[in-house]
């Protein structure tokens, strides 16, 4: 048994590129490069394309009064208003939406323990579509600017009571464990589907029916100025205060018991992170509807390149979501021309194949090295 | 550290499965608990080291109450070796041994130079040096629990509990990780399945059987074929065994 012994004078063991603390910073600032130079780029993106120096002069004398060249230039055209009051909102609405998705899917894998989670896991999809087909439909969608807020209101309502119905079930009786979590999550959204469903059934209104649909798929094309506080100062708030929660985070990958032996007991944390993430996907969901997959896949993806430790999975995959859905956002409005395109539509086709690869891929350990 | 374990009661729904055991573990001393399935050894531990809550019954670690105390503070001086188990999501091994520095750190602080040496001499000490990069899913199960091991280590308890941290491991790995944890010269207390490893090991031993202690004392006095046949239904003969001098158990056909 001596002999198996490592001579201590052996050479330091090397880790790789990712896993040393200058890869990991030199990562995240690339990413904060590419989300800066996104922003500008997908601003010149649209039905009307506009050249990316103009671009990127107009937001810079916007955000900074700094005129590069002749700035009233630019101003003569619509360019301006078409960034500024448009498609910059949009673009900030989803890189803040991508981040928040982000987000609450990698929180919500680290609570239930399970891969497979995403931010609508506990039900919070369909009691958001119960809502909002319930605003749409029972009338309340057809009150103009009322209509709009009840729309929201409701959705939100509906994914909070959904997600807060699953934690009451998954812990009534005995504990809650992740498995009980994941099918507490199954049974209320079979509920609020079959509610919903049967609200569309009987609702007689093609229309609605239609914008029913059309919610669900998601799209950021309501996105504007006044919509854009709400969301990303909750996303960022959200964000800071799971970036302060890293050890709690690993903790619970390790598993209830270890987590214990460890000094942290995670009943209390689980279900304060459960209600956090919760109300934030209810609040993203009410403005921009259902968009899937970004969620579940992006937290993979970047497990893949930095590891399950959540002091860098965090901050790399929330940036990761904000690049991911800025330019998803983009397909969605240019791919067909005149036509935008629902974001959930091209999450989807997006982040299908790239889990499918993921699955097939060999050495893919969720998060580790092989 | 000793550990003090008081007229501890642990009951599931109706079932009384641990009832009324009270023991004892001196500063450094290595003290085995054995016992058949489900003799209530498994959760007489996890009572102890707060996974489970007691009915009744107090445990002190020397001064800390371990029933009232935080988690926390109980991590702070506990380390628990469990049985190694499949992670659905995959660290490396350097990731998962610092892991064994969360009691000591508050929410906010990261890891530092102290934290990573002590990181680094725990993975020399289990032999896993070269390991630091690899993915912790990847490993055998022998090194798997080296790794349980040295998160454990990395935590620098002063009082430690084995949850049969040997079951399912090459008769190398069961020696190996025993070896370790005895040269750490604390208070340990540690459920073992082997009766021939319990004697070598340990310095004094109880025996549980449905729930209770049965007997309690040094291996040799008590590793007995009565008490065996009693205790674990088996028949059996003690010897001493030529080469190393220690307790042999020859175990005979099942009655």
């Amino acid at each position: 048994m001596q002999t198996a012994l490592v001579p201590p004078s052996e050479p330091k063991p090397k880790q790789s590129m990712i896993h040393s603390r200058s890869g990991f910073m030199a990562i995240i600032a690339v990413l904060l490069i590419i989300a800066v130079l996104s922003v500008g780029a997908a601003v010149s993106f649209g039905q009307v394309a506009i050249p990316f120096s103009q671009s990127y002069r107009i937001l810079l004398y916007h955000i900074t009064s700094i005129q590069i060249g002749d700035i009233h230039d630019l101003s003569s055209g619509s360019f301006v208003d078409i960034i500024w009051k448009i498609r910059l909102p949009r673009v900030l609405m989803a890189m803040f939406i991508g981040a928040g998705l982000t987000l609450c899917g990698t929180i919500m894998q680290a609570a239930v323990q399970n891969p497979l989670a995403d931010p609508y896991i506990l039900g919070i999809s369909s009691g958001a579509s119960l809502g909002a087909t319930f605003a749409i439909l029972i009338g309340f969608g057809s009150m103009g600017l009322l209509g709009q807020t009840g729309l929201a209101f409701w959705a939100f309502a509906g994914a909070v009571g959904a997600s807060l119905l699953v934690l009451i079930l998954a812990s009534a009786g005995s504990k809650m464990t992740s498995v009980k979590l994941v099918l507490a999550g199954m049974v209320i959204n079979a509920l609020c589907t079959a509610f919903a469903n049967f609200i569309v059934y009987f609702a007689n209104n093609a229309e609605g029916i239609k914008t029913v649909t059309f919610w669900t798929m998601g799209s950021l094309a309501a996105s504007s100025w006044d919509k854009l506080p709400l969301i990303s100062i909750s996303v960022a708030l959200a964000i800071f205060f799971f970036l302060l929660q890293f050890r709690v985070l690993n903790a619970m990958l390790l598993g209830d018991e270890t987590a214990v032996t460890l000094g942290i007991h995670l009943g209390a944390y689980r279900r304060a992170y459960m209600i956090i993430t919760a109300l934030i996907t209810g609040v993203m969901v009410a403005s921009c509807g259902m968009i899937g997959f970004v969620g579940l896949i992006i937290p993979h993806l970047v497990r893949g390149l930095v590891g399950s430790d959540h002091r860098r999975l965090l901050p790399a995959s929330v940036l990761f979501g904000a690049i991911f859905l800025i330019w998803t956002d983009v397909i969605a409005r240019t791919i067909v021309p005149n036509v935008e395109l629902p974001i959930g539509i091209i999450t989807a086709l997006i982040g299908a194949p790239m889990f499918m690869y993921m699955l097939i891929k060999k050495g893919y350990a969720f998060g580790g090295q092989s | 550290m000793n550990l003090n374990v008081e007229h501890l009661c642990v009951s599931f729904s109706e079932a009384n499965i641990v009832r009324d055991v009270s023991l004892r573990v001196n500063n450094k001393q290595f003290v085995g608990l054995i016992g058949p399935n489900g003799c209530g050894k498994s959760t007489l531990l996890k009572s102890i080291y707060k996974v489970i809550k007691p009915r009744q019954g107090d445990v002190y670690l020397s001064e800390l109450d371990v029933i009232k105390s935080s988690p926390r503070k109980v991590a702070q001086k506990l380390g628990v070796v469990g049985q190694f188990n499949e992670l659905s999501f995959d660290f490396t091994v350097r990731e998962m041994v610092a892991m064994g520095r969360t009691p000591h750190k508050g929410m906010l602080e990261t890891d530092n130079q102290e934290d990573d040496s002590i990181v680094t001499a725990a993975l020399h000490k289990v032999n896993l040096d070269t390991y630091a990069g690899r993915s912790y899913n990847s490993l055998s199960g022998g090194e798997k629990q080296r790794v349980i091991l040295a998160r454990v280590l990395a935590q620098q308890p002063e009082f430690m509990i084995l949850d049969e941290p040997t079951n399912h491991l090459d008769i190398k790995y069961q020696l190996q990780i025993l070896n370790i944890v005895k040269r750490l010269d604390i208070g340990i207390l540690a459920a073992l399945h082997d009766l021939t490893l319990a004697a070598q090991y340990c310095d004094y031993l109880y025996v549980m059987k449905e729930g209770q202690v049965a007997a309690s004392g040094k291996p040799e006095d008590i590793l007995t074929k009565e008490l065996i046949g009693e205790v674990f239904d088996v028949a059996c003969e003690t010897y001493r065994n030529p080469v190393t001098g220690a307790l042999g158990i020859a175990y005979l056909e099942t009655r």
